[in-house]
């Protein structure tokens, strides 16, 4: 089976912080598109295909919350990883609740991020998988 | 033991210069149920005063050398508490007055009615009593004013605290992983012979240990403002703790330490099964602080004492050691963040504080209680289930 082009994608309001994790995963390989708003993610998404988002929780404008809600409706097979600060972890509880895949705490260890970014790709290729399997057997 | 007793822990004493009046009354008010200790003159009363006061002083005021008017008023100066009844001559009220403008409670004169004397001084007696326990009222309220005091002081510079750690994460996340990046690719393989590249490494381990420290401090802080805003503990957490158990395991983890200093802990407890409704792995963080901080402030062959005990209301924990004590001063700020007598890298101050946090947050309260060159005993007082 061919790699699938797999995209990640950062949503944080905070460019630095943005930019250098962009650069760290780019240097294991991954392909990285960055967002700095809920609305900018929306629209990368609506345009291109990504496997991961991961985002942050709190944004001005559009919250990780709302914009989790809107990531769900028009492409639930999308896994969400919720970045999360001290005082926000029950606004990210409740994105798990919503169908986050998992949560990070700030700053991130960066191991610990590409751990539960790699289980996140392997459930949505698990998942897609299996949907390509039932078309098939359809008769 | 014979110049004075307690009776109801309320000493008395009789000065007169006749011995037999002495003697006779020491004998009848003795047979009334008072112990009374017996002097000969002023002069003896405010040595005795002097040496181990008394509460309630039966005076003659004829007496040879100083009279019993000036020995009041020189007694009352340093024992403003100390009830003074004078003995005058018989229809002399010139005396009496000015004795009760001298601050005397009340005089008698001579001859004495016995039964007058022991009513007055039962007067005397309960206006003590009195006395003291409004006294003691005053100190426990003035103990509760300071620890709302603490409170409020530790709410005020939490928020504060929690506020800068917030705007300190960001910016840390971003240097983290500047540093991290720049790790990578000095570990590709074509930076293999890069100049000075042992130089690179040191400064990136540097940097991110650094950014590690910074953000075990920021993590620790909004631990504890996180207890604030969430009011009680998630009553997901509490469960019966058996606290012989925890205390124990909590010994356990520092035994290595403590036995490194030479210092023994031990541990005590008056009930056999003590329990508290409580949060046992942030109740375990709390007494590693506090028998790390002992410790760290016993001299060698010193003592650690960890105390338990239960009643209906509490469960109590006591920290106690023989350590250098909390000098008055550092004792109001000890929970402060960032209070620390400690140098840089042995100390951040942020041990206290998180315990406070943790224990408010369990709805218990903690207070300490330290001798300089005696010992510190810290208290968590904790709710059991009723
Ligand atoms: N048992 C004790 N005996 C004497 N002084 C104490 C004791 N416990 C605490 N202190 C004093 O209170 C200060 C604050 O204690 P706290 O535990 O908050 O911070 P720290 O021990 O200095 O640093 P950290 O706990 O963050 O490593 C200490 O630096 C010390 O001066
Ligand atoms: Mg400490």
């Amino acid at each position: 089976m061919a790699a699938a082009p797999s995209n990640v994608l950062l949503v944080d309001d905070e460019e630095d912080f943005v930019e250098m994790l962009s650069l760290r995963l780019q240097e294991i390989g991954e392909t990285v598109l960055a967002a700095s708003s809920g609305k900018q993610c929306l629209e990368i998404l609506a345009a291109t295909e990504v496997d991961v988002i991961i985002l942050d929780v709190k944004m001005p404008g559009m919250d990780g919350i709302e914009t989790l809600e809107k990531i769900k409706q028009a492409h639930p097979l999308v896994e969400v990883i919720m970045l999360t600060g001290h005082g926000t972890i029950e606004s990210a509880i409740q994105g798990m609740k919503l169908g986050a895949y998992d949560l990070l705490l700030k700053p991130a260890d960066f191991g610990e991020l590409v751990e539960k970014l790699n289980r996140a790709r392997q459930r949505k290729q698990e998942q897609m998988e299996r949907i390509r399997d039932a078309e098939a057997s359809k008769p | 033991m014979e110049q004075g007793r307690r009776v109801n822990g309320i000493e008395l004493l009789l000065v007169d210069d006749e011995k037999d009046f002495r003697e006779i009354l020491v004998k009848r008010l003795g047979r009334r149920g008072f112990k009374v200790g017996a002097l000969e003159s002023g002069e003896a009363a405010l040595v005795r005063m002097q040496e181990q006061p008394v509460d309630v002083i039966v005076m003659d005021v004829k007496m040879p050398g100083l009279n019993g008017i000036e020995a009041l008023k020189r007694i009352k100066e340093d024992h403003p508490a100390t009830e003074v009844i004078l003995l005058t001559g018989h229809a002399d009220t010139q005396d009496g007055v000015e004795g009760i403008k001298a601050g005397a409670f009340d005089y008698l004169s001579k001859p004495v009615e016995i039964e007058h004397l022991v009513r007055k001084i039962t007067q005397a007696q309960n206006k003590i009593r009195r006395f003291r326990a409004a006294q003691q009222e005053t100190e426990f309220r003035e103990r509760i004013t300071q620890q709302m005091v603490v409170a409020e002081r530790l709410a005020a510079l939490g928020t504060m605290a929690s506020g800068v750690a917030h705007e300190i994460n960001n910016p840390l996340a971003v240097i983290q992983d500047a540093a991290g990046w720049l790790q990578q690719i000095l570990a590709k393989p074509e930076m293999e012979g890069m100049a000075r590249r042992a130089d690179f490494e040191k400064a990136l381990d540097r940097i991110h240990k650094a950014v590690q420290r910074a953000r075990r401090i920021t993590q620790q802080l909004l631990q504890v403002v996180k207890t604030q805003t969430a009011e009680l503990a998630d009553p997901a957490g509490m469960t019966d703790v058996r606290l012989r158990e925890l205390a124990e395991e909590a010994i356990a983890l520092v035994e290595a330490e403590a036995s490194l200093k030479k210092v023994a802990i031990h541990l005590e407890s008056r009930a056999p099964h003590p329990v508290a409704w409580t949060d046992p792995y942030q109740l375990l963080q709390v007494l590693l602080n506090l028998l790390t901080n002992s410790i760290q402030a016993t001299p060698a062959g010193g003592r650690i004492t960890v105390s338990l005990q239960v009643s209906v209301e509490a469960a109590k924990i006591a920290v106690q050691d023989t350590g250098s004590g909390i000098s008055p001063d550092h004792l109001t700020r000890v929970f402060e963040p960032f209070f620390t007598t400690k140098g840089v890298g042995q100390g951040t101050g942020m041990g206290l504080y998180v315990s406070w946090g943790i224990i408010a947050r369990l709805g218990g309260l903690i207070t300490v209680e330290s001798q300089v060159g005696q010992g510190t005993t810290f208290t968590i007082t904790l709710p059991v289930k009723k």
